[in-house]
């Protein structure tokens, strides 16, 4: 039959593999003057690719400032781009990945469900991590390592829901949000704050990340005459979901979160069915101050598009990591930098950071609306 | 003496050594070869071997890691407890989606399948146990006393047990009887029936097969990577899969093994690239399928042809193997028939429609048992469709077939050729992708399905019979003068050769009856000869055999009495002289008064 | 009442959907003997090149729809070439060979147009309408409008003019077409571009109602092979039939449980397959030893 010849060429193909494995795994000791390795994973392809976009936006400018400075002590941050495509398993690969780097830091991910794939790995190998989720989940994990450059969605919706039914009296809010790890903290949080108000959904349906067609759930939504419908889901999802709420004839007041804040909603929903949204954010204006204005400024020139949210959270976050990276001085390893993070108090674009023992920096957020097309604050 | 070839020993120095060169990255990608190296080994044998399209593969992966991480994360259980019952999970899911095989096969069975599988997925995405959209975190790991296996490298080395374990297992399938049923069965169902293969069993034993790997597989996964999600078992890696085993070579694990290391190792390096590696896949697949359809091993197999026979081998003695003990000529396992027994076989008003058109009407026939009977009429006139009824592939309408006295009407094909029948067909149905020796080799194997216990419990009684079938085979294709074929696919042989290919075949299943379905069609006047003396040696083994014929030379010659069918209906029955003599058959064939001997 | 009616009407119109794609597939299927695991990939070609003509160049719908159809049909002609060595090899080489054509469509589509996906604003203000109770929106009517138009015009081209006879009798059989003076490679690249412009009708159609990405293949690829095969795999009125009561299942099962849907709706699918082995309108071809 041959099977040793098979077994030949198998050996031959591993003795390859090996070679192409290069190093004995040794621990690689910081020089003084070797570059700083950032990791950042995001979400680069697929349906949710903008989240990935803005982040590497945000992080890279404050990156590249801070190199075109002199680096930080001496030493040029390199950032490394990684693609989790939208799937926690990838997720859990690049985690991996970031061990054998051996990255001072992970950015990532945008996406809640991916970064609670990685806590467990990286916190593990004592790397900190900084994300751009905000699912309470995400704190919940109980590790040191990790921080949020925004808040979390109990923050957002706390915000929300007390704009929508003790400013605006709507007391009829229906409810749609997807499963995954960002939608359910959006769920949980917001029904936890009518609760806390006496205020009951007039429906609560749960989707799922992928689905595309939402006639059968905003069917039932409009069988109940909401005055609003509050959806939790990622960008495009929930963009679609307004659409067709307002195809289906449901005429509620459309509202949520950060996402609803973003160009992608808007072009998604169509600006007719964006008008008149209601949305809380830490960041709605590039024109608020002179920080913000800077901020857009610099990216503008380096991107040719006016910043939004995402990459101004990761703006933010980065810049609070590199004043940290210099407060800690030649040692960078994690137990020390997350404690270095922690010292830090940063004045940002979202607000004011300093970071807690859960990791969580930014204690507020605002509500703004959408009008002809653009957000502007309340 | 076993001569054991230097190549497997190095193969495996190599991977034990491997951990050692690799650093931390490359040993989880390492790890992860393995594991979906196990699970394609699952679908080779069901979709490569077994020839069922199986588009749910992923999701037995997906179902004994899943099982895992349930059981031991939200329950509490004890991985080690946890993993049978996970495993056993995929299997049970493996049959479910099976059952659907037993009535559908091909592309109604890959879509069902590939439904199936995306219903899967929606349960996943929904359940509140299975974590929804996030999936299972914090999946403990494996405890070992004294061996830490959170380290990937400690890890590496209980997948290549699994891995090697896995291997074994589907090489030995695959060199031997079960492999050989498989492939049968891939080939062509019907004729495997007709040798008495259960398929309905068979095609369920591939996917438990498919199954329980895939779920050993899963569970490793889960306690890996210690998260589940439903994104880890979807369409994505369900084409990977079929990438591994198409591109490897559909019924090669070796093959499997090589593509495994080469697709996921180059998945790794473009992972920068991710759509130009989409791009690469896909052109891959499309590629293979149009210029090397046998993939890697068929690249393999036409290099190894040109390579002169120099690998160095180790030579080894083990006791008791095979040592110089030449088994007997094939005795038949049957009795044959006693004279003055029941007929051999007796149909009693048979009758078969085919939406509305009657194809047989009330049809009799007795045979004694040792009689050469003749079946003749016309051209459509029903002869073929009396065999299959005889042989169980067709249920009449109305009637009976009795068996030496046993009732088998409207039982299936294999249960009535594990009760003695054996047939050829009018339009050659050989098992393509097997060699002549390996066709005959299958019909030998008369043991029912659960004798396949034996794989787990004996399997050293496995590898005697192989012995066994190889001299049987071997020693009724010289009876038949084709020992010199026996290496060859059927396809390569001249006409002649391959009807004779199916005869043995058909004898090989040691029947005490034999339907011959025109098999003097094509041959020349020498194998003419031949085939008379085939069939009268046959008879005097204490076989009673039905031909269906048009060449009235030998019909005549050889048959003992004759029945004649015309338009679905019995017209005549006797011997050849009276037949030939009988109006009602002169009619029949040509339409006037003449008696057939003077018409030849 | 009006709960179900409103259900139907949402079935229809994606049943329309489904429709259009089985067709795609069956015609290729009778024609070529070829099952083409790609050709919902086609649909997704044919739903970008409509939205690129559409929001890119601004031009009105109809015509990048019709442009789109065309553009498509020609491509159809392409892959028909390319795919033609697969149409005598086994099914699962088949299989494979399609799969992985439609993974290639797929990354060019990514490498043309981004793997992020569009939007697509439905091409007539798309309006509610109450009728009798339920809602139906102007777009709606519209998709089972074009559907409608383009079954007739594939009954009209197959049973009444020569092309679409000697198309038919290609199918049915080779060597006699041949025999016939049919020229039925001829025949078969025109089989295919007909089923490519009828993915390109699904997938225009489509993009507004959903939305349009490189991935969109895969769902509504399953739905509209799986709606052909249980209409009867190669029947043309099958396909319809079985697209629309796919639909319908599938409304069903999402109006009832809809976490559950594709469970509940591929479940159904599998039991109806298992029982009925070749379909609604399937041929049972026996296999005669």
């Amino acid at each position: 039959m041959g099977h040793s010849k098979r077994a030949w060429s198998l050996a031959v193909v591993a003795v390859a593999l090996a070679a192409c494995g290069g190093q004995l795994s040794g621990s690689g000791g910081a020089t003084s003057t070797a570059p700083i390795v950032v990791d950042l994973v995001g979400t680069f392809s697929g349906q949710n690719a903008d989240l990935g976009g803005w982040a590497w936006d945000g992080v890279s400018l404050a990156v590249n400032q801070a190199n075109a400075k002199g680096g930080v002590n001496g030493r040029k941050i390199t950032l490394q781009k990684y693609d989790d495509q939208g799937q926690p398993t990838v997720g859990t690969d690049l985690a991996q990945r970031a061990i054998s780097d051996h990255a001072t830091m992970v950015y990532g991910s945008d996406l809640s469900t991916i970064t609670l794939a990685m806590i467990p790995t990286l916190t593990a190998a004592k790397i900190p991590q900084i994300t751009s989720g905000q699912a309470p989940a995400i704190l919940a994990q109980g590790s040191s390592y990790v921080f949020l450059d925004s808040t979390t969605s109990g923050v957002f919706d706390q915000t929300l829901a007390d704009y929508l039914v003790s400013k605006q009296r709507l007391t009829s809010i229906a409810m749609v949000t997807n499963n995954d790890a960002y939608g359910k903290g959006e769920h949980d949080a917001f029904l936890a704050e009518l609760t806390k108000l006496s205020v009951k959904p007039t429906i609560d349906r749960v989707v799922t990340p992928d689905q595309k067609d939402f006639t059968s759930v905003l069917t039932d939504v409009r069988d109940t005459s909401p005055k609003a419908l509050f959806i939790g889901a990622e960008e495009v999802e929930t963009g679609l979901i307004a659409k067709q709420a307002r195809s289906l004839g449901i005429t509620a007041t459309l509202t949520g979160g950060a996402p609803m804040g973003t160009p992608t909603y808007l072009q998604t929903a169509g600006a007719d069915v964006a008008e008149g949204t209601i949305m809380t954010s830490p960041y709605l204006d590039n024109n608020a101050n002179a920080r913000t204005r800077a901020f857009a400024t610099a990216y503008r020139k380096a991107y040719g598009q006016d910043p939004e949210l995402h990459g101004a959270k990761a703006y933010d976050g980065m810049n609070v990591f590199i004043a940290a990276m210099r407060k800690s001085g030649s040692d960078l390893s994690g137990p020390k930098l997350i404690a270095a993070v922690r010292s830090v108090s940063y004045d940002g674009l979202l607000g004011h950071f300093k970071f807690d023992s859960t990791g969580l920096g930014l204690h507020a957020t605002q509500i703004g609306f959408i009008k002809g097309g653009k957000v502007v604050p309340a | 003496m076993i001569r054991v070839g230097l190549g497997k020993p190095l193969l495996l120095a190599a991977m034990l050594a491997l951990p050692v060169f690799l650093d931390l990255y490359k040993a989880h990608v390492a790890v992860l070869i393995m594991l979906y190296a196990i699970v394609a080994i699952g679908l080779s044998l069901v979709m490569g071997f077994g020839g069922q399209v199986n588009l749910a593969q992923a999701a037995f992966f997906g179902t004994g890691a899943y099982a895992s991480a349930i059981l031991t994360a939200t329950y509490g259980w004890n991985p080690w407890l946890a993993a049978p019952v996970a495993v056993l999970a995929a299997g049970a899911m493996a049959l479910v989606v099976g059952l659907p095989a037993l009535r559908i096969q091909s592309h109604y069975l890959g879509i069902v399948s590939l439904g199936l599988a995306v219903a899967f997925a929606s349960l996943l995405t929904n359940l509140t146990v299975t974590g929804g959209a996030s999936g299972i975190s914090r999946v403990p790991p494996l405890p070992a006393p004294g061996i830490d296996l959170t380290d990937e490298y400690n890890y590496y080395y209980l997948v290549l047990a699994v891995l090697a374990g896995a291997t074994a297992l589907g090489l030995f399938i695959a060199g031997t009887t079960l492999g050989r049923r498989f492939r049968a069965m891939r080939d062509d169902s019907l004729a495997a029936a007709a040798v008495g293969i259960e398929i309905p069993q068979y095609r369920l034993l591939a996917f438990a097969l498919a199954g329980l790997l895939g779920g050993a597989a899963g569970v490793l996964y889960a306690h890996l990577v210690r998260y589940v999600s439903p994104d880890t078992f979807g369409l994505g890696v369900m084409f990977l899969l079929l990438a591994i085993v198409i591109i490897g070579g559909r019924d090669s694990i070796w093959g499997v093994m090589v593509s495994a290391a080469l697709l996921v190792a180059a998945r790794d390096v473009l992972i920068g690239l991710q759509t130009y590696q989409q791009l690469v896949y896909g052109a891959l697949m499309v590629g293979t399928v149009v210029f090397a359809p046998s993939g890697l091993a068929g690249v393999g197999a036409a290099v190894r042809r040109r390579l002169p026979d120099r690998w160095p081998s180790i030579p080894l003695s083990l006791v008791g193997v095979g040592q110089g003990k030449s088994s007997p000529a094939r005795a038949p396992r049957r009795s044959p028939a006693a004279a003055g027994g029941p007929p051999a076989i007796q149909v009693t008003d048979v009758t078969m429609r085919f939406r509305g058109v009657l194809a047989l009407g009330d049809v009799c026939l007795e045979v004694p048992a040792r009689e050469i009977h003749g079946i003749i009429g016309p051209n459509g006139s029903g002869k073929t469709t009396l065999f299959n009824i005889v042989s169980g592939i067709y249920r009449p309408n109305g009637g009976s077939v009795l068996l030496h006295g046993r009732d088998v009407t409207g039982r299936p094909a294999y249960t009535i050729s594990r009760a003695g029948v054996a047939r050829t067909f009018q339009n050659l149905r050989l098992f393509r992708r097997l060699t002549v020796l390996e066709n005959v080799m299958v019909a030998l194997d008369r043991d029912p399905a659960y004798a396949h216990a034996r794989y787990l419990l004996g399997p050293w009684s496995v590898l005697r019979g192989e012995r066994r079938y190889r001299v049987q085979a071997l020693s009724l294709l010289q009876e038949l003068g084709l020992d010199g074929a026996a290496g060859e696919l059927p396809a390569s042989l001249p006409y002649g050769l391959q009807r004779r290919v199916e005869i043995a075949r058909a004898l090989a299943t040691d029947p005490t009856l034999l339907l011959l379905d025109e098999p003097a069609a094509g041959l020349t006047a020498g194998e003419l000869d031949g085939l008379s003396a085939i069939i009268r040696r046959v008879r005097d083994d204490g076989v009673t055999v039905l031909v269906i014929e048009h060449n009235m030379g030998l019909v005549m010659s050889v048959c003992e009495r004759i029945t004649v069918l015309a338009h679905g209906r019995v017209i005549a029955v006797g011997s050849p002289v009276e037949v030939a003599r009988d109006r009602n058959v002169v009619e029949a064939y040509l339409g006037s008064d003449l008696p057939l001997e003077d018409a030849m | 009442m009006t709960g179900l009616l409103q259900t139907v009407v949402g079935g229809l119109s994606m049943g329309a959907v489904y429709a259009l794609v089985a067709m795609g597939f069956a015609i290729v299927y009778r024609t070529i003997g070829l099952v083409n695991f790609a050709h919902a990939d086609v649909v997704m070609i044919g739903a970008y090149v409509t939205v690129t003509f559409f929001l890119t160049a601004r031009l009105p719908f109809a015509l990048s729809f019709l442009i789109a159809i065309i553009l498509t049909g020609a491509l159809g002609l392409v892959i028909e070439r390319i795919l033609r060595p697969l149409e005598s090899r086994d099914l699962d080489l088949m299989l494979i060979g399609t799969i992985g054509f439609g993974i290639v469509l797929e990354s060019v589509a990514i490498l043309v147009w981004g793997s992020f996906g569009t939007a697509v604003p439905t091409p007539i203000p798309n309006v509610p309408l109450h009728v009798g109770g339920v809602i139906v929106t102007t777009y709606q009517f519209l998709v089972v409008g074009v559907a409608a138009v383009v079954m007739v015009l594939l009954f009209l081209f197959l049973d009444r003019t020569r092309l679409g006879t000697a198309m038919q009798a290609a199918a049915m059989d080779r060597l006699a077409a041949t025999a016939m003076g049919v020229n039925v490679g001829a025949a078969n690249a025109l089989a295919f571009a007909i089923g490519s412009s009828i993915a390109a009708v699904a997938g225009g159609l489509v993009g507004p109602l959903l939305y349009v990405s490189p991935g969109m293949g895969a769902s509504i690829g399953i739905r509209g092979f799986a709606a052909a095969i249980l209409g009867g795999f190669g029947s043309i009125p099958g396909a319809i039939v079985g697209g629309l009561i796919f639909g319908l299942i599938e409304a069903f099962a999402s109006s009832h449980l809809s976490a559950y849907a594709d469970l509940i709706t591929f479940v159904v699918f599998a039991a109806v397959m298992t029982v009925r082995q070749t379909g609604i309108f399937g041929e049972r071809t026996g296999d005669r030893a």
